[in-house]
């Protein structure tokens, strides 16, 4: 599918035949499930191929498998991840070895306040040689794109990255050039007390489905960790696990994953539940609900279901919606953290399994969970 | 194209696993039929014992007829597949059906379908036997009435019984309703159960049990497992528990003196006499090994008088009562009068009674008394029959002294006595239209030939106590005529034994076919010395006499013109006959046991204990304390078995094993049916053994708890069964909830397509036994208790319920509370805005 699958991650250099192709022919953003016909994955192949890839980012990054697992669910549930962390823990080295192990085009932004949006969306030229525009697909035409300390560039280059996030798309001089499947961008930041960050927008920040915090290593690995990665860099062994084609399967899967009604019933309820809880000024929004059920069902599917759980929507629930809503002044006073917040909430939930039973008998239609 | 192909694989077209096929019962041919024979056998066989309560066998084919076609007609429906609830109503709708058919036929619509009339025609034979019910002892006349009470009751008990045994899953608990048929004789037959209805009833029961493993949804019988010791040696544990019961039991309890439970003796719950109907309790008191109701009396007569308490003057029905002329009944004891001619000189006499613990509203004193002193609460005597009687209190705790007047009276007074009776109320004189013949035919050749009253009267006690006539307090009861009433003095009459009351209603029905005034006086015979003195009227060393529940008599009261009532004394070996009665004319071949003038101070000999040895036949023994009111007895008895099983079946205990027989049983509506409840009964073992599910926890979450605090001991361990257990039935819940409906689990055991429901039940059933095992092995005792019989599953059901009301008057007054604060508000700020404009 993608020739371009031996490059290099440095490297930014979008082929200029498949920005032609492609662009003419705009397609949905789901390409998954409408556009492109992609078979959807046996659940064996699926698990198996999912294990592979947790087994090569574990190997390099030790005693992160948390993290490792969240990154493959949101890859698979086709969001985008925000890692943030203090430097050096490692977040440039998972979304680094996430990318690696799917064989696939990676490119990757190292933000700076001085980078251009047409540095990531790309730009037309005048070819003399032809006497016409021609477009020059930017960084961001990439299956995996990694966006390093986002929070240091310019407001208005980060939201240039916002459309391409949301739409699958890059629209420039008026034309909208379509992004490969799968397409994610991992971006990571800095805590934004640090110097000189620009904040992430709200909005922004919702278009990222998940947000993981690194977290420093434990002492065994971080003992491990210096005694492995002194002589070389441990990417250096890490090879593609997966094809791309295999990873749209894979998502073809997920998007499988039955929800039942009771399910909805249950995002929907934590939603609100967030919304009128006194601690926080902003609750979920809409959007953010999609992106949890959306999270859940590949959370299922890894699992080796093919229906979701009130226990898949518990445990994405704290990294989808953390960095969405806002504490309310007094909770944030009182110490109390967004996460923690979260937890409390969904404690306080309750799983209403009288009501699960009711659409269950109704239902006779297969086919849900698209 | 789904993660879970294995599923899918199984899955069968959308239609199909709407309706999942219904399998055939391998066994379901026969089943049925078993259970109804079980059942028969046992209420058929239990009623076998009413024989005694009710006359005769005339009874026995409606009853029958009626187990039959209930217990029939729930084996059909079965046998068709139909639910617990409809088999229920089913063989509801059949009792009603052949109750209508057998009793209101002519009311009813083809015979068996109730109408309006039905109803009314109802209402009077329920009348009729709450009247026999109040009125007459046992063995009673087996009348309509009584037959389909009777009958309806047993109807009723097959329905529980079934579904005790099958819907609720409990068949152990079904012998209770066998229990309630058995109660009955245990308690009114002097004979008890008897030992070929205990032993159908036994059967029918073990048959029950034995068949009730077709419909156990294998919840404790499908696990065969180490802590499950399986069907038989249960069946034999059970046996032999039951057996020793039975041996045991009977040595432990006082009232056991004889044999044991079947055919011995029984306890009488009833307490001592109410005295509502002395004729009644007269048999038992007599048969009443050891007596009770001790009287203690001393008087300044020479000889120790008969105590008198009520008469008997009406002797038509089915039964005869105490007379009770309540209106004309005068208020006070001090002055007590005759209505009646009496000679000018009378014999006085004072005696000082202490009835003790005896309790009866009737007052015994000697006959005739003028006046009562002594008593508290209200007493009112009867000018007729000089009865006294209380209102408001009882003998119990009284102590009283009455002068009574008798006329010295001699059979030469007596023989002079021939002019027709003349100012002698028609109650004494009404002879009944339904006299059997046999009476009327024995007392004209008794007494024919004869022309005086008083000649009359000495033929027929010369009669009854030739030696033609034994004295048994058997034989009434054994050949089915105990008791008293026109039919019964037929029966005596004709076997020539009985008691004083049969001995003192046939010399009184004789009489008034003679001619003579008569009534039936009951009380007590002359009592035995104690050896203690007392002071009575200021006499000081008066013998004190006792007499108690075995000295119970009745005696018959003729009336003769100028000389008032006379008694006499027909029963042989019992009592005194008076000296006028003694005359030459008495066979001298008759067993009469003491003449007066000896009795005087020949305590030893007078009334001699009235045990009736000469009897062939077992004592029955008798319970602590005599039978009192066995009227009302079966009645209540069986009244008292269908509360009792109405009780138990509100206990926590067996409301818990319904509730999780019906869960278990819902896996025929379907899988997904019968996997939801299986999980909700596994919630609720969990509540029962201390880790009740949280609102917000999920399915997976909450077994992983309940796994983990150890309840179910370590997995991998002895109890690892109840952990896979635990496991599968939340996988499956889970898929059952929140799966694809296509993919709903199909059980791994189903060997074939169609059994597969009946296979997904058994499953379920046989995971939850093993989580309720792997619970109970590691509870403590007292969990396993409250487990047990206090779940709080239940409890809480329970008080969710009981609460509801409260729950809601609650939500009413917040509301009226807000609502009034709200108003309130608008109008303060309305006239703040008014005064303000």
């Amino acid at each position: 599918m993608d020739p371009h699958h031996g490059m290099t991650v440095e490297e930014a250099s979008p082929a200029q035949e498949r920005a032609r192709r492609n662009g003419h022919e705009p397609r949905t953003p789901q390409a998954g499930g409408a556009g492109l016909p992609v078979q959807a994955m046996d659940a064996d192949s699926f698990r198996t191929a999912s294990q592979r890839i947790l087994t090569a980012i574990n190997t390099v990054i030790d005693g992160k498998a948390d993290a490792a697992r969240l990154a493959l669910t949101v890859l698979l549930a086709q969001g985008h991840l925000l890692v943030e962390d203090v430097p050096g823990v490692g977040k440039t080295l998972l979304a680094k070895t996430l990318a690696r192990t799917i064989n696939c085009s990676v490119s990757r932004i190292q933000f700076t306040p001085d980078l251009l949006p047409s540095d990531v969306t790309g730009v037309s030229i005048y070819n003399q040689s032809s006497r016409a525009f021609e477009f020059r697909p930017g960084a961001v035409f990439a299956n995996i794109v990694i966006g390093d300390e986002i929070n240091r560039a310019s407001a208005k280059t980060q939201s240039a990255l916002l459309e391409c996030m949301e739409e699958h798309q890059v629209t420039v001089d008026g034309r909208s050039y379509t992004l490969d499947e799968p397409f994610m961008v991992v971006a990571t930041q800095n805590p934004i007390e640090m110097e000189g960050t620009y904040p992430l927008p709200e909005a922004q920040r919702d278009r990222f489905m998940a947000r993981i915090s690194m977290g420093y290593p434990d002492m065994v690995a971080e003992i491990e960790m210096l005694e492995t990665h002194q002589s070389s860099s441990p990417l250096a062994g890490v090879s593609p696990v997966v094809t791309a084609t295999e990873v749209a399967a894979m998502i073809a899967a997920v998007q499988h994953v039955y929800v039942s009604q009771a399910i909805k019933e249950y995002v929907v309820a934590l939603g609100r539940a967030t919304r009128n809880s006194p601690l926080l000024r902003l609750g979920a929004s809409p959007r953010s609900l999609l992106q949890l059920l959306r999270a859940a069902k590949a959370t299922a599917a890894l699992d080796g279901r093919n229906f979701v759980l009130p226990d898949d929507v518990v445990s994405v629930a704290g990294s989808v919606l953390s960095h969405r809503i806002i504490l309310d002044r007094k909770a944030a006073s009182a110490g109390d953290t967004p996460a923690g917040v979260i937890r409390s909430i969904v404690a306080a939930l309750p799983v209403d399994r009288e009501s699960a039973q009711r659409p269950q008998a109704a239902e006779s239609t297969p086919g849900h969970g698209r | 194209m789904t993660l879970a192909p294995e599923r899918s694989r199984n899955s069968t077209a959308p239609g199909e696993s709407e309706q999942p096929v219904r399998p055939a019962h391998p066994r379901v041919g026969y089943q049925p039929w078993i259970m109804a024979a079980g059942t028969v056998l046992a209420t058929g066989g239990a009623s076998l014992s009413l024989n005694g309560v009710m006359r005769g066998w005339a009874w026995y084919l409606p009853l029958l007829t009626t187990v039959l076609v209930v217990a029939g007609v729930m084996a059909l429906l079965r046998s068709l597949r139909a639910r617990p609830l409809v088999v229920t109503a089913g063989g509801l709708a059949a009792l009603v059906a052949i109750l209508t058919l057998t009793f209101f036929r002519g009311t009813a619509v083809a015979g068996f379908v109730p109408t309006g009339q039905t109803l009314s025609a109802l209402e009077g034979l329920l009348q009729r036997a709450g009247e026999t019910v109040l009125s007459e002892s046992t063995p009673v006349a087996p009348n309509a009435g009584i037959v389909l009470l009777a009958c309806a009751a047993v109807g009723v008990l097959v329905v529980l019984l079934d579904a005790l045994a099958v819907p609720l899953g409990m068949p152990a608990t079904s012998g209770i309703a066998i229990l309630a048929i058995l109660v009955v004789p245990a308690m009114l037959k002097p004979q008890s159960v008897g030992w070929l209805a205990f032993l159908l009833a036994a059967a029918g029961y073990l048959v029950i049990l034995s068949c009730s493993q077709w419909y156990d949804t294998g919840a404790r019988l499908a696990g065969d497992t180490v802590r499950n010791p399986g069907q038989t040696r249960r069946t034999a544990l059970i046996g032999a528990a039951a057996l020793a019961t039975t041996l045991v039991l009977p040595t432990a309890i006082p009232g056991f003196d004889t044999g044991s439970f079947p055919q011995g003796s029984r306890l009488n719950a009833w307490g001592t006499g109410n005295g509502l109907n002395p004729m009644i309790t007269l048999g038992n008191s007599l048969r009443a090994p050891t007596g009770s109701g001790r009287i203690t009396y001393g008087t300044t007569a020479g000889t120790a008088p008969y105590l008198r308490s009520v008469t008997v003057d009406s002797f038509s029905g089915e039964s005869w009562g105490p007379d009770d002329r309540g209106a004309a009944r005068q208020a006070g004891t001090s002055r007590i009068q005759q209505g009646t001619v009496l000679p000018p000189e009378l014999k006085r006499s004072v005696t000082k009674i202490s009835p003790g613990n005896f309790s009866s509203p009737y007052l015994p004193v000697p006959y005739a008394p003028e006046s009562v002193e002594g008593l508290n609460g209200q007493w009112g005597w009867d000018p007729l029959t000089l009865s006294i009687r209380s209102s408001d209190t009882n003998t119990r705790g009284q102590q009283y002294t009455v002068v009574s007047s008798m006329p010295e009276l001699t059979a030469d007074l007596l023989a002079r006595s021939t002019r027709p009776p003349d100012g002698v109320a028609a109650d004494f004189t009404t002879v009944p239209a339904d006299v059997p013949e046999i009476v009327r035919s024995t007392a004209d050749s008794v007494a024919g030939f004869t022309s005086s009253p008083f000649a009359k009267a000495l033929a027929i006690q010369t009669y009854l106590r030739s030696g033609d006539f034994t004295y048994s307090l058997d034989t009434p009861a054994r050949a089915g005529y105990d008791g008293n009433g026109l039919s019964v003095l037929a029966d005596f009459l004709g076997q020539k034994s009985g008691y004083c009351i049969h001995f003192s209603s046939a010399m009184a029905v004789m009489a008034r076919v003679q001619g003579i005034p008569s009534r039936i006086a009951i009380g007590y015979a002359p009592g035995r010395l104690t050896g203690e003195t007392m002071t009575v009227a200021g006499v000081e060393g008066v013998s004190q006499y006792e007499v108690d529940s075995r000295d119970a008599h009745a005696w018959p009261e003729l009336y003769f013109e100028g000389l008032g009532w006379v008694p006499f004394e027909p029963t042989p070996s019992r009592g005194i006959v008076p000296s006028y009665a003694t005359s030459s004319s008495a066979a001298p071949g008759s067993p009469q046991s003491l003449e007066n003038d000896d009795a005087l101070d020949a305590p030893a000999a007078t009334a001699p204990a009235p045990t009736p040895s000469s009897s062939a036949v077992p004592l029955p023994g008798g319970g602590t304390s005599p039978g009192a009111g066995p009227g009302a007895g079966p009645w209540l008895a069986a009244l008292g078995g269908v509360l009792g099983i109405l009780l138990l079946g509100v206990t926590p205990r067996t409301i818990r094993g319904a509730v999780r027989a019906s869960r278990l049983r819902a896996g025929r509506d379907g899988p997904a049916a019968g996997i939801t409840a299986a999980w909700t009964e596994l919630e609720d073992l969990g509540t029962d053994y201390g880790v009740p599910p949280q609102l917000s926890e999920t399915p997976r979450n909450y077994t992983g708890r309940l796994r983990g605090t150890g309840v179910l001991g370590e997995p991998g361990g002895m109890d690892d069964a109840g952990h896979q257990a635990v496991l599968a039935l939340t996988s499956d819940y889970e898929t059952t909830v929140y799966g694809p409906p296509e993919a709903n689990p199909e059980p791994a055991v189903a060997g074939t397509h169609v059994s597969g429901v009946d296979a997904a039940s058994k499953q379920a059933a046989g995971r939850i036994a093993a989580v309720q095992e792997a619970l109970r092995a590691n509870a403590t005792r007292p969990a396993q208790l409250r487990a047990g019989w206090i779940p709080p599953s239940t409890l809480r059901h329970m008080a969710r319920f009981a609460a509801a009301p409260l729950h809601g008057t609650a939500v009413l007054v917040r509301l009226t509370a807000k609502a009034t604060v709200r108003s309130w508000e608008g109008a303060r700020d309305g006239l703040r805005r008014l005064r303000q404009g």
